[in-house]
């Protein structure tokens, strides 16, 4: 069968690259090594040698492969790109980002001529783990790759040569197995979170096992309100997968590095035999867990999905939670634009019995600036791209990520203004905010609370002298925040002003020679002293001297990040915004119908929160970026 | 292993089995122990078997898994299978008890059975009724659609059953038909599997073409059986196109039930089978189009893939794919793989579409809009694939230039570089940022993008890379990167890089090349003379590697910086004076490696001389002064060859060290013996002037008193202090006088009758005493033997191994050169000691047949210049010094110590160079105060001084005349000879002329002086008619005077000779005077009485045993 999306095998290393749990998938790889065969036997001379090994390399093999790659790539994930320490044969000479996440372990010693590439390695860092799953391909695929990363030449023309683009187009199973990653790393983690949906009438919201307990609640499997928090970042570990523990004999004590149980269940029932074929662990831990019972009926004319296994049964109603994250760049220059952003989803839960169909129309979408709309697959979209748009869902269980969406802010920037910092000597430096709070902002949109932290995280903070005309300051180490309105003293419907001159004092500075493995390190012992020395005596004014040395020992960012923060001086602004949308997106709870017809009340909520708002440092150096 | 092995004592408790799992797991040593033991392998199936059947064993579920994944160890017999079938019937049929017994340990222990049973082929390998039994037993389980307890085994059972349906094709394809109704009437969740393992069957019935009907269920569902087809392999070739027909409808109605995943599972069975039944692609877009709103990566995934697989039927949406696609990586809520994967479908799509060459689609979606500048907050690594895209972007706006007329050109030209000057500036941070910033690299990768656009490095079209160097995109680039050096120092070492990368490639090096000529041409000029200049020496290195550029600019500005250098040196700037100066000479180096010599010559040799000359530190002076030899001495190809060679002995790279050179390798070993004597016979070293004598022998005087150390005979030089000079003469000697001596007394008393005649004599001969030095106390007079070093390529090879034999098409290179050439000299004959002589480099000779060295035959300039030129390559000229203690004919033996190329070191003797006594003749020694216009009198008046202390009335007897450095003193003691040539005038004088001419002082008698004034060889003397000649009177008394001497001449023309003097006055034409100096104090004289047809020499000599040799050398020069 061409294509599908399955998995040799598992691997999950702890951060001291030991494999702390493997998992083979013997009937793919079967597949896998029927294909070889068949495409050694239809090529016979191929410059490119692969051997296809007895067994999957076992777990030794794999760490010590793993160790050896992120010696020659520097780090766990490598370069990425194509740098002056990349080797030839490294996923770095391939020179695409995407080689810190889809690696090649080279398994065996070299010397001995043993050695065989293994690719595509899906990997995932989670916490402490690395999560790395192969996806089944065709050996061809793997040619191409190790094809590319020996090439002699300067490096991928844009869109003509063979590519690793063309390899991932072909490839869903390297997608699919990304996902799988992902949601083994939300298990080891323990971090399973549900999209939040806001209620105002329960004090207990959670997903699915919410949906079936009902508000009683069984021991050990209560859920959790959870900020909704964008699947990159990485939340806090919670404790351990509460669900899964019901299987698992051994003491649970949270330190405990890993549930293997938990893992093993999910895994049975999600891929029994590597090709994965549902990923949503809440349904697959309530299978493993309660099963099912003779009072669960089939519906009796419609199939019941794959995806929602259980059907609703009490009270109805439904819950739409707008919740938008806002990110802005304010630079409050001439020649930089600010920009601000929203990137908006609607979560739903619908507490509905049988399998109903609800229709939900979204309107005012150009006035709401979002610019395109995505969909959770339960959706039904006839048509895109206008201004009203008429979706139908047949809800699954449980909250879920109904739409998202990207747009524009309808207001004007909920917090504007500047910030200014200037170093009037080496260790001291002179700062002015200028807020506007607010402005044109009418009830019910309520702040609820509103805080400014200065981080410097190259600086000791030795002391610090000011007052702002609102709110409280408190320094650390390395911050200084500021606390406009504090949580707990919202504002609704009004703008303020606030104003915060002061000074602040840093320890002497001091080199940073950070310990880091990333490229160019090396580079720097190699400056010549000849040329240094004389820098210093041409600068015109401290703030650029400053910047000069402190950049000097700069560590390099990861691909990951958006730019290099320890360079810039900058204020970061945090918010929460409830009772509107920032885009504009609304729901209107009137036009939401359900089908076949029942009473079921709709509640609607909003919350905007802030992403990075970052308010730059106008008198400093700014990362910006052209807008089309 | 020290252990012993475990097996005896199977696993027991939890805790055995946990450890034994781990230890198969991670492999090695570890697994080993376990596999090793037979027993182990043979109790152990009983043993988990027994386990897993137990009441209260934790650990079920993985030893299931455990089995799963070593089954290959574990299952090699069919019993072993039919055991583990009987267990999972039992299991199977056991009732639920919620503890031993649960539905995850039945579904696990179907999943595991199965598993092993795939894996280890049971159905080829082993009986069919074992793959049967499983079949069977999994049918039974799934039989029973509806029921709410079991759905989840149900729906696992169908898995199971799926798998070994994928694995052995059309296993299942007799039951279709119940499949189907199963299927049909399955309405919980589980029937997303159900859909599957009938999609399944389909799709192998269809890709089989298999004659099956997948309605009929006239075959029960149990008891299961093999198909025929698939034991006997035969197939009923043919589609039952309607049944399929109606089984596809059907599947297409239930795909919402499916999870994404199932989807995925789903739609890559019906495409094929969509294909097959010639359905149209049209519907399945209808039907899935949709799932490209959604969120899900996979689905968007899937609809690329049905988007590759259908194109036609997808036409026109690709504006909406391209746009979802977009969206996909603006999402922040997405895991960033999932933006960059998107980004990376994306570039593939359009570069699919753009090698479509369906212009108007392609431009369709690119005309969309395709503005894809990175955002601020976009992560680093997405930033750098939209860079990608837009590179990608800037491909067609060039397009568009080059395909559109003149009005779109500066439109489009522009948009590409605003398009890449806004792109860069979301990193444009690393302008200030480190080098070794993640900024910096991603600009710079994207300059590399942008910058090979669309030249692919399979392309052999070369119509590319002309379209790239006039593209804006080339252009704009070029000075954007040149700037950027210019102003920001830090990046000089990334730029480097870049144009490294550039230059590794071969299809692109002459990117990088244009870059370095751009950085030549804009740089170079522009950039500030200071210290801080030693920031750009990186790329001055790889300009200076560069073949392409003409070094002038480059070294006229090292040569400023010298100069600066120079200039600025003080107290505090002594380091760095070092420092840069070394770097400087690094990248002389470097060209030295790279460029013909004559390229650099004019302008590194200046570089180097001032170097040489003004630099304050020693060891760049040093360093400056070698290469300067060598950049003289020798040719391009082998210099480089030595500088290549020391650097890989090093391993290190040449621009930084330029010390490395120095690090001279120690020598590898002595050739042996063998080739050592084999030397002489490839390697040759000659004289520049042949010998007219070939000398065979030489007077040996040995030394009178053994004892002492330096022979008392024949002393030439005495100590100051009066001594009784005792001569003895050696009788042994006499029998070499084979022509008239005559000796005067030896044991002459000393006169001390001084008339105003003889103190002019001495006076004269004071004089010139006193200008030769002792040679026991100060560097005493040299003789320079000119020689020829030149060696036989093919020999040579031949001798030093087959290295260097290459085709004679290589030219110069394929030629074996020395290196480092010591000769060393010595000799027994009293030459002093001989300095050894240094030849850096020679160049072997080519093996032609016609490659003959004559150099006494005056070449043809015209003709042979070429030749001769060129032979200049292959000669390395020798000059032997000596400093003769004794004027004698000896033989100077040579040796030879050279470098071959590959650092061997060879030696030996060579041939040695004999020296006749006409090597000894000098010029006599002029004192500084004669002027220049006076010398020919000074030597005329010197010849008439000597002629008469050597002569037999010697008034000046004993007279002793001290030396130069005033500690020695010498006497002179005549001694006389004659000598008949018989040949005519005309030869004479030509022979005088080329052998002699420097020695003649004067020439007497009109005719002869005509004679010789008229060939304007010899010059500068004194010319005089015999009438005014007082020396006539002397030689004709000095005639009588040998008349009566005691040897009379007996021959037979005698007689004639003296009638010619007597008689025929007129017939002889006058008298030339040669006065010859020989090291260390002697003289020799001759008076060559000319006439017609013969001459008579006299010789005088104050060292008689030079005579031996003279007469030789007369003969040797005047009658052969």
């Amino acid at each position: 069968m061409p294509g599908g999306c399955s998995i040799r095998a598992l691997w999950i290393l702890n951060n001291l690259d030991g494999v702390v749990f493997s998992r083979r998938f013997p009937v793919v790889e079967k597949q896998w090594r029927a294909a070889c065969k068949t495409e050694n036997e239809s090529s016979n001379e191929d410059p490119v040698r692969y051997t296809v090994p007895p067994f999957l390399p076992n777990d030794s093999e794999i760490a010590a492969a793993f160790v050896e790659r992120k010696k020659s790539e520097g780090s766990t994930r490598g370069y990425g790109i194509r740098v002056t320490h990349s080797d030839k044969r490294s996923d770095s000479w391939v020179d695409d980002p995407i080689t810190r996440h889809i690696i090649s372990l080279r398994i065996g010693a070299e010397e001995e001529g043993e050695s065989y590439l293994l690719w595509p390695l899906v990997l995932h860092v989670r916490g402490p783990y690395c999560i790395l799953a192969l996806p089944l391909i065709e050996p061809r695929h793997l040619k191409v790759y190790s094809r590319l990363c020996r090439r002699s030449d300067c490096g991928n023309a844009a869109g003509v040569d063979e590519s690793i683009s063309s390899l991932l187009l072909d490839l869903p199973s390297i997608t699919g197995a990304f996902m799988v990653a992902l949601a083994i790393g939300d298990i080891i983690i323990g971090d399973m979170v549900d999209p939040e949906v806001v209620v105002s009438v329960s004090p207990s919201v959670g997903g699915l096992l919410d949906s079936l307990t009902g508000s009683i609640g069984i021991s050990g499997i209560s859920s959790r309100a959870k900020p909704v928090a964008a699947p990159v970042a990485s939340a806090t570990p919670s404790s351990t997968a509460a669900i899964g523990a019901v299987a698992s004999d051994a003491p649970k004590i949270g330190s405990r590095p890993l549930d293997k149980d938990a893992l093993r269940n999910f895994i049975s029932g999600a891929m029994p035999f590597g090709t994965p074929l549902d990923l949503n662990y809440s349904n697959i831990f309530t299978v493993k867990v309660n099963g099912f019972s003779s009072s669960d009926l089939p519906p009796s004319d419609l199939k019941q999905p794959a995806w929602k296994p259980y059907l609703y049964k009490g009270k109805q109603r439904i819950l739409f939670t707008v919740h938008e994250i806002v990110h802005a760049a304010m630079y409050d220059r001439d020649d930089i634009s600010d920009t601000i952003s929203i990137a908006g989803q609607i979560n739903c839960r619908a507490e509905l019995e049988g399998l109903p169909d609800v229709s939900l129309p979204l309107t005012g979408l150009n006035k709401a600036h979002v610019e395109v709309l995505s969909f959770h697959p339960c959706a039904q979209v006839p048509e895109q791209g206008v201004d009203k748009q008429a979706m139908m869902f047949s809800p699954p269980l449980g909250n879920f990520v109904l739409v998202r969406y990207q747009a524009n802010c309808a207001f004007g920037p909920p917090i504007m203004g500047f910030y200014q910092l200037s170093m009037v000597s080496e260790d001291e430096g002179a700062f002015l905010f200028k807020l506007q709070i607010m402005e044109g902002y009418k009830a019910p949109l309520t702040m609820e609370f509103c805080n400014v932290t200065m981080p410097f995280p190259r600086r000791r903070i030795v002391s610090f002298d000011g007052t702002p005309s609102v709110g409280t300051v408190s320094t650390t180490e390395h911050i200084v925040e500021w606390k406009i309105i504090p949580s707990g003293r919202s504002l609704t419907g009004k703008s303020i002003e606030a104003t915060f001159p002061g000074t602040v004092r840093f320890a002497p500075w001091q080199i940073q020679r950070a310990p880091s493995s990333k490229s160019g390190s090396d580079n720097r012992s190699d400056g010549d002293s000849d040329v240094e020395t004389e820098s210093a005596n041409n600068m015109v004014n401290v703030e650029e001297f400053l910047m000069e040395k402190m950049s000097k020992d700069l560590p390099p960012v990861d691909l990951e990040e958006p730019f290099c923060w320890q360079a810039y001086n900058y204020a970061k602004v945090s918010f929460k915004i409830t009772g509107a949308s920032l885009s504009g997106m609304s729901i209107d709870a009137k036009s939401v119908s359900i089908y076949p017809a029942v009473k079921a009340p709709v509640e609607l909520s909003t919350q905007v929160t802030s992403g990075d708002y970052i308010l730059w440092n106008t008198l400093g150096k700014c990362p910006s970026a052209a807008t089309a | 292993m020290t252990d012993k092995p475990p097996v005896l004592k199977p696993p027991l408790s939890s805790q055995d089995w946990d450890s034994l799992i781990d230890d198969f797991q991670h492999g090695g040593a570890r697994r080993q122990k376990w596999t090793a033991a037979p027993q182990f392998l043979s109790s152990f199936l009983d043993h988990a078997l027994s386990f897993l059947l137990k009441k209260d064993f934790p650990l079920k579920i993985p030893l299931l898994i455990f089995m799963e994944e070593f089954s290959e160890t574990f299952f090699t017999d069919e019993s072993h299978l039919l055991r583990l079938l009987d267990a999972l019937r039992s299991v199977v049929q056991a009732p639920l008890d919620g503890i031993s017994v649960t539905f995850l340990l039945k579904e696990q222990f179907m999943i595991s059975t199965t598993s092993i049973f795939i894996s280890i082929d049971a159905l080829n390998k082993f009986q069919a009724r074992c793959t049967e039994g499983l079949a069977e037993l999994l049918l039974t389980v799934i039989h029973r659609p509806n029921h709410g307890v079991d759905r989840q085994t149900r729906a696992i059972a169908c898995e199971c059953l799926r798998e070994l349906e994928k694995s052995y094709a059309c296993l299942l394809s007799g039951i279709a038909g119940h499949l189907w109704s199963l299927c049909q009437s399955e309405r919980t969740h589980a029937c997303q599997s159900y859909l599957l393992l009938f999609t399944m069957v389909v799709y192998n019935i269809v890709n089989r073409k298999l004659n099956v009907s997948v309605l009929n269920t006239s075959v029960p569902l149990v008891p299961f059986n093999v198909p025929q087809l698939i034991s006997n392999g035969k197939e009923f070739v043919g589609l039952n196109y309607k049944e399929l027909r109606r089984a596809l409808a059907f599947l297409l109605e239930t795909p919402q039930v499916l999870t994404p995943f199932g989807m995925m599972e789903f739609l890559q069975m019906i495409m094929p089978v969509a294909v097959a039944l010639e359905l149209q692609g049209s519907m399945l877009k209808v039907q899935f189009f949709g799932l490209i709103y959604s969120f899900d990566p996979l689905l968007c995934h899937l609809v690329l893939v049905m988007y590759s697989h259908f194109p036609d039927a997808f036409d026109g949406q690709e504006v909406e794919i391209v746009k979802r696609l977009m969206l996909i990586s603006k999402e922040t809520q997405h895991y960033l793989v999932f933006r960059l994967l998107s980004l990376h479908w994306l570039l593939d799509l359009l570069s699919k579409l753009m090698l479509s060459r369906e212009g108007k689609k392609y431009k369709s979606v690119v005309d969309m809009g395709l503005r894809f500048y990175p955002a601020v907050f976009d992560p680093l690594a997405l930033k750098a694939l939209k860079l990608d895209l837009l590179a990608f972007y800037s491909i067609y706006l060039e397009g568009l230039k080059l395909e559109g007329g003149s009005g779109e050109d500066c439109d489009a030209s522009k948009s590409v570089v605003k398009l890449i000057e806004d792109g860069l500036i979301s990193v444009s941070a690393f302008k200030w940022l480190s080098p070794w910033s993640t900024e910096t690299a991603v600009a710079f990768r994207a300059f590399h993008k942008f910058l090979i656009g669309a030249s692919s490095h399979s392309d052999t079209d070369p119509s590319p890379t002309r379209t790239l160097m006039n593209s804006v995109i080339f252009h704009t680039l070029q000075g954007m990167l040149v700037g950027l050096t210019l102003d920001i120092l830090r990046l000089v070492p990334v730029v480097v890089s870049f144009i490294d990368r550039l230059l590794s490639c071969q299809k692109h090096c002459w990117l990088g090349e244009r870059l370095l000529q751009s950085v030549d041409k804009y740089l170079l000029p522009k950039v500030k003379i200071d210290y801080q200049l030693v920031s750009y020496f990186p790329v001055f290195d790889r300009i200076a590697e560069n073949n392409s550029i003409p070094p002038s600019t480059l070294l006229d500005l090292l040569t400023k910086f010298m100069v600066f250098l120079v200039e600025k040196h003080g107290p505090n700037t002594g380091l760095k004076s070092w420092s840069q100066g070394s770097k400087v000479l690094g990248i002389c180096r470097t060209m030295l490696m790279h460029h013909h010599s004559s390229r650099l010559f004019l302008g590194l040799s200046r570089l180097l001389a001032f170097t040489c000359l003004y630099f304050p530190d020693l060891e760049v002076r040093d360093n400056a002064r070698v290469y300067m030899r060598m950049l003289i001495c020798i040719p391009g190809m082998k210099l480089k060859g030595i500088l290549n060679f020391g650097e890989q002995l090093l391993g290190i790279s040449p621009s930084t060290h330029s010390s490395s050179f120095f690090n001279v390798p120690s020598p590898r070993h002595y050739q042996n013996f063998k080739k050592s004597r084999g030397i002489s016979y490839c390697i040759h070293l000659e004289r520049m002037i042949p010998l007219l004598v070939k000398q065979c022998w030489s007077l040996s005087l040995p030394p009178s008193d053994i004892g002492s150390s330096k022979p008392s005979h024949l002393e030439s030089i005495m100590d100051s202090e009066p001594q009784v000079d005792l001569r003895e003469l050696d009788v042994s000697t006499s029998f070499l006088a084979t022509s008239e001596i005559e000796r005067t007394n030896q044991l002459q008393e000393p006169l001390r009758v001084m008339d105003s005649k003889i103190s002019q004599i001495l006076g004269v001969l004071r004089s010139h005493f006193s200008c030769i030095p002792d040679f026991r106390h100060m560097p005493g007079i040299k003789v320079n033997i000119s020689c020829i070093l030149r060696f036989e390529s093919e020999p040579f090879n031949h001798l030093f191994g087959a290295s260097f034999l290459t085709s004679p098409a290589d030219g110069v290179d394929a030629l074996p050169s020395l290196y480092a050439i010591v000769l060393k000299f010595s000799s027994s004959a009293p030459y002093g000691s001989i300095p050894s002589y240094h030849i850096p480099f020679l160049l072997g000779e080519p093996s032609r047949n016609n490659h003959i060295s004559c150099p006494s035959v005056s070449p043809d300039i015209v003709s042979v210049e070429n030749d001769f030129e060129e032979e200049e390559n292959y000669r390395a000229p020798v000059t032997i010094d000596l400093e003769p203690r004794e004027p004698t004919p000896g033989l100077v033996d040579a040796f030879i110590e050279a470098n071959v190329e590959n650092g061997q070191i060879i030696h030996g003797q060579l041939q040695g160079i004999t020296l006749g006594i006409e090597d000894m003749f000098l010029k006599a020694i002029v004192p500084s105060d004669i002027s220049e216009h006076a010398v020919a009198a000074y030597y005329s008046g010197l010849f008439d001084a000597l002629w008469e202390a050597c002569g037999p009335s010697a008034n000046i007897g004993r007279e002793t005349f001290p030396l130069k450095g005033g500690k020695g003193v010498a006497a002179i003691n005549g001694t006389r000879s004659v000598k008949l040539l018989e040949v005519p005038a005309d030869s004479l004088i030509r022979a005088i002329e080329q052998h002699l001419a420097s020695f003649v002082v004067r020439v007497i008698g009109e005719h002869l002086v005509n004679m010789v004034k008229d060939r304007g060889i010899i010059k500068d003397i004194i010319w005089k008619d015999a009438a005014s000649d007082s020396f006539l009177v002397s030689t004709a008394s000095s005639l009588t005077g040998l008349d009566q001497g005691p040897l009379h001449l007996t021959y037979f023309n005698d007689g004639e000779e003296r009638e010619t003097q007597v008689n025929g006055y007129k017939r002889r034409m006058g008298c030339i005077l040669l006065l010859i100096f020989l090291p260390p104090r002697f003289h020799l004289l001759f008076q060559m009485e000319v006439s017609d047809i013969s001459t008579l020499v006299r010789i005088r000599t104050d060292h008689w045993p030079c005579l031996a040799y003279v007469d030789d050398y007369l003969e040797a020069l005047f009658l052969t």
